[in-house]
C-alpha cells in the first residue's frame, strides 16, 4: 500500500471516526441506530467493507454508482453489488484538487481523489463505475475517473417530459442490463428482477416510512441521525440495511407513542435543501441539531432523493418492469440538473406541509452552480409560503465552521421569535 | 433596582454594557479584546461596575454575545450578535423610527439585519469568511496610506471625485492602492474610494436581506462619516447612526440579560 493512501486513510478515519462518536455521545439516541453507525465505521474509519459486505468467493461483481439515476435493481438482479460514490471527505476532496479545476464542487473531488489514492478501499472494491450524465462537473469527473477504472456512462435526458427522451432513456438502460449481464456473465432474467424490485420496495418502504415518523408533530429522531442510517443503505446489502431500518423505525414508533423525544415540541423544523452532505460531511446535520433545530426532512441525493420514490410495475413481463424502472429512475428525480424542473417546487412545497416546516437551509456547495440558480425560484415559494430561508455556501472544510454556527444559531433564534410572537397572538 | 450587564466579545474590542430594569442605559465600557476575552471580560466588567457604582456580585443578570461568546463563562446566557444587535436598535430607535434595517460593520465580519415593524429578525445575511466589507478591509488600506483609521472617514469626505477600487480582496486592494499612489492620485480620493468600495459589497449584502426603510448603522462603522456618507449615496436612503454604535450589540445583549428587550 502506498505512504499516500496510508496517510489519506488515517486521515479520512479520523474524521469519520469524530462524527460517528458525536453520534454515539447521545446518550438518547435510538438504539437501533448503531447497526448504521457500524456500517459507516466499516466503510470510513476500519475500512473493511468487503468483510462486512462478506464478498465470498466467488466474489460477486461489485459496480459502484454515481448520483441517483442508475437502477439497483438491475444489479442486484444480476448477481452484482451496487455501492453508492459520490464523495463527502474533505480528506479525500484535498487529493482530488489536483485532479479537477479549482471551481469543480467537493463532491466531485472527493471522490477523484478516493478512486485515485483507492482509499476508502470501497473505492478500490468496484469492478466498473456508472457515471450518469448529470451535471457537468460529473460528466467530466466520468472522463477523469477512466484512467483508473472502468466506467460507464448513463446517457440522463436533461428534459423530461420529452417522448423522445423517455424512449432514449429506455434504451439506455437496456444497454446498462445488457453490460451488467456482460460483467457478470449472468443473463437478467425475468424473475431475477422481479425480485430485485421488490426487495429494494421494501428497502424504498422502509425509507418512506422513517419519513413518515419524522412527521410526527413531535420529532423522535434527530435530522444528523435519521441522515446517516438512510445513508448506510450506500454501502450495505439492501436486504439487511432494510431489516435493520425496520427495527429503527419500529422503534421510533414506539416512541412517537410514548411520546418521546430527544427535543420537545416547541423547536423550530427545518429542512436541509439544496446540495446534498454527504458522509463524513456532517457539518450542517450537526449544527442545524446543536443549535436547536430539529432537521426533519431533507432532498438529498443520499437521503429523500435516493430512497422515496417505489417502482410501479404493474405486469411483470420484462419489457414492463423495464418501462416502470425507466419512469421511477427519471420522472420523479428533481436533481436540478434536469430542466424544466418544476417538479422540485412542487415537491418542496408538499415538504413544507408534510413536515410542517418553520423554514429551509439550503445548502450550496462551492462550484455547484445548478442548486445556486434554482434558489431564486426556492426563496421566491418560500416566500410565497412565508417560510425563511437561509443559503449556507461551504465546502468540506472544517474551518468555517464557526462562523457557520453563528448563522445557523442566528436563523434558528430568528425562527424561534417568530414562532413565539405567533403563539402570542 | 434591578441591574443587568452585556457584554459583546467581538473580536478587535471587547464592550460592556450595564441597564436597568427602566430600559436606562446606566454606563458603557470598552477594551481591546486580547488575547484572553474572559480575563478581559471580568477587568472590563469590574471596571464598569465601579464606574457606575454598583456591585459586580449584584448584578441581576449577564449575557455574553460576539464571536468570543461561548468562552465568557461569567456570563449566564449567551445569544448571537444577530439577536443582540436587533434588540440593541429597537432600544436606540423607539417606536417611530422608520429604520427597518441595520447594518453592522465590525472588525472581522460584517452582517445585514432587516427586522419587521415589531423588530422581529426577518431576515439576515453576513459576510462569507474573508475581510471583505469588514473593519479590517478599511484597517488594513488605512495602512498602506499612512493614516489612522480615526482620520479616513472625515478625509475621505473632502473628495470630489473618489477613484475606483474594484479589489475587494484586501490583499488585492492593497496592491490597488500602491499603484493608485505610484500614479499620484490624491490620496483623499483614493481614501474615498476605498469608502465606495467597501459601502458597495455591503449593499450588495443588503439587497439580498432584502433592505426595506431607513438603515441604521453601528459598528466600528458607525464611528466614520465617510463609510455613512457612502451608504447613502450606495442604498439611496437616510443612514442613522446610534448614539453608542460600538456598544449596540453589547447594550442588546445586557436588555435580553433582563428580558426588557421585546418591550419596545
Amino acid at each position: 500500500m502506498g505512504k499516500r493512501k496510508q496517510r489519506l486513510l488515517r486521515a479520512l478515519g479520523r474524521s469519520a471516526e469524530g462524527v460517528l462518536r458525536g453520534l454515539e455521545e447521545a446518550a438518547d439516541r435510538p438504539k437501533q441506530l448503531d447497526y448504521f453507525i457500524e456500517v459507516m465505521r466499516a466503510a470510513y474509519v476500519d475500512d473493511c467493507l468487503a468483510e462486512r459486505l462478506e464478498l465470498n468467493e466467488p466474489r460477486p461483481k461489485v459496480v459502484g454508482i454515481y448520483c441517483v439515476m442508475a437502477p439497483e435493481e438491475l444489479v442486484y438482479a444480476a448477481g452484482a453489488i451496487p455501492l453508492r460514490l459520490c464523495g463527502g471527505s474533505h480528506e479525500a476532496s484535498c487529493a482530488g484538487d489536483e485532479l479537477a479545476p479549482r471551481d469543480a464542487c467537493p463532491v466531485v473531488k472527493s471522490a477523484l481523489g478516493s478512486t485515485a489514492l483507492g482509499a476508502p478501499s470501497l473505492y478500490e472494491l468496484c469492478d466498473v463505475v456508472v457515471v450518469p450524465t448529470t451535471c457537468d462537473a460529473k460528466r467530466k469527473m466520468g472522463e477523469e475517473l477512466a484512467q483508473h477504472t472502468e466506467v460507464w456512462v448513463l446517457d440522463v435526458p436533461h428534459v423530461k417530459e420529452s417522448e423522445g427522451a423517455r424512449r432514449q432513456w429506455l434504451e439506455e438502460l437496456h444497454g446498462f442490463k445488457r453490460d451488467l449481464e456482460r460483467l457478470t456473465g449472468n443473463r437478467i432474467k425475468r424473475r431475477a428482477l422481479k425480485e430485485a424490485i421488490a426487495m429494494l420496495g421494501r428497502a424504498q418502504h422502509q425509507a418512506r416510512r422513517l419519513y413518515q415518523l419524522r412527521q410526527a408533530p413531535v420529532p423522535v429522531v434527530r435530522g444528523n441521525e435519521a441522515a446517516l442510517a438512510l445513508h448506510a443503505f450506500a454501502f450495505d446489502r439492501a436486504d439487511r440495511w432494510t431489516e435493520a431500518m425496520t427495527r429503527l423505525n419500529d422503534e421510533l414508533e414506539d416512541r412517537v407513542r410514548h411520546q418521546q423525544s430527544p427535543q420537545g415540541a416547541q423547536i423550530p423544523r427545518l429542512m436541509l435543501a439544496g446540495a446534498p452532505s454527504i458522509f463524513p460531511n456532517w457539518k450542517l446535520p450537526n449544527l442545524i441539531e446543536e443549535m436547536g433545530g430539529a432537521l426533519v426532512t431533507d432532498e438529498s441525493c443520499v437521503g429523500d432523493r435516493y430512497l422515496y420514490d417505489p417502482v410501479g410495475a404493474v405486469e411483470n413481463t420484462m419489457e414492463d418492469m423495464m418501462v416502470a424502472l425507466g419512469s421511477r429512475y427519471l420522472m420523479p428525480c428533481t436533481c436540478p440538473s434536469f430542466a424544466p424542473n418544476d417538479d422540485r417546487l412542487f415537491r418542496l412545497r408538499q415538504a413544507v406541509e408534510d413536515f410542517q416546516l418553520d423554514g429551509v437551509l439550503y445548502l450550496v456547495l462551492k462550484g455547484c452552480v445548478i442548486y445556486d440558480f434554482e434558489l431564486q425560484r426556492v426563496e421566491k415559494l418560500m416566500r410565497e409560503l412565508g417560510l425563511p430561508v437561509l443559503r449556507i455556501e461551504t465546502d468540506y472544510n472544517p474551518e468555517d465552521v464557526e462562523q457557520l454556527r453563528t448563522r445557523v444559531e442566528a436563523f434558528i433564534e430568528m425562527i424561534q421569535e417568530n414562532i413565539q410572537q405567533e403563539g402570542g397572538a | 433596582m434591578r441591574v443587568f450587564a452585556g457584554i459583546d466579545a467581538g473580536s478587535t474590542y471587547l464592550k460592556a454594557a450595564l441597564v436597568d430594569d427602566q430600559r436606562q442605559l446606566l454606563g458603557v465600557k470598552t477594551a481591546p479584546t486580547g488575547i484572553d476575552a474572559r480575563e478581559t471580560a471580568q477587568e472590563v466588567l469590574d471596571a464598569l461596575c465601579l464606574q457606575v457604582g454598583v456591585e459586580p456580585a449584584a448584578l441581576a443578570a449577564i449575557t455574553a454575545t460576539g464571536y468570543s461568546r461561548r468562552q465568557i463563562d461569567l456570563a449566564g446566557d449567551n445569544v448571537t450578535e444577530i439577536k443582540a444587535h436587533a434588540a440593541g436598535a429597537r432600544w436606540a430607535l423607539g417606536v417611530d423610527s422608520e429604520v427597518r434595517t441595520l447594518i453592522d460593520v465590525g472588525g472581522q465580519d460584517s452582517k445585514v439585519i432587516v427586522f419587521d415593524d415589531n423588530g422581529a429578525v426577518k431576515n439576515f445575511v453576513m459576510n462569507d469568511k474573508c475581510a471583505a466589507g469588514t473593519g479590517r478591509f478599511l484597517e488594513a488600506l488605512a495602512r498602506v496610506l499612512d493614516v489612522s483609521v480615526k482620520e479616513i472617514g472625515p478625509m475621505a469626505l473632502q473628495s470630489k471625485l473618489p477613484c475606483e477600487i474594484n479589489s475587494m480582496c484586501v490583499v488585492f486592494a492593497e496592491s490597488e492602492v500602491i499603484s493608485l499612489l505610484a500614479r499620484r492620485h490624491d490620496p483623499v480620493d483614493i481614501v474615498a474610494g476605498i469608502h465606495v468600495s467597501m459601502a458597495k459589497r455591503i449593499a450588495v449584502m443588503a439587497r439580498k436581506a432584502g433592505l426595506s426603510g431607513e438603515v441604521l448603522l453601528t459598528g466600528g462603522g458607525g464611528l466614520n462619516p465617510g463609510l455613512v456618507a457612502a451608504f447613502e449615496d450606495e442604498l439611496l436612503c437616510d443612514v442613522h447612526i446610534a448614539e453608542h454604535p460600538q456598544l449596540n450589540g453589547a447594550i442588546g445583549a445586557a436588555l435580553l440579560a433582563g428580558r426588557l428587550a421585546a418591550a419596545a
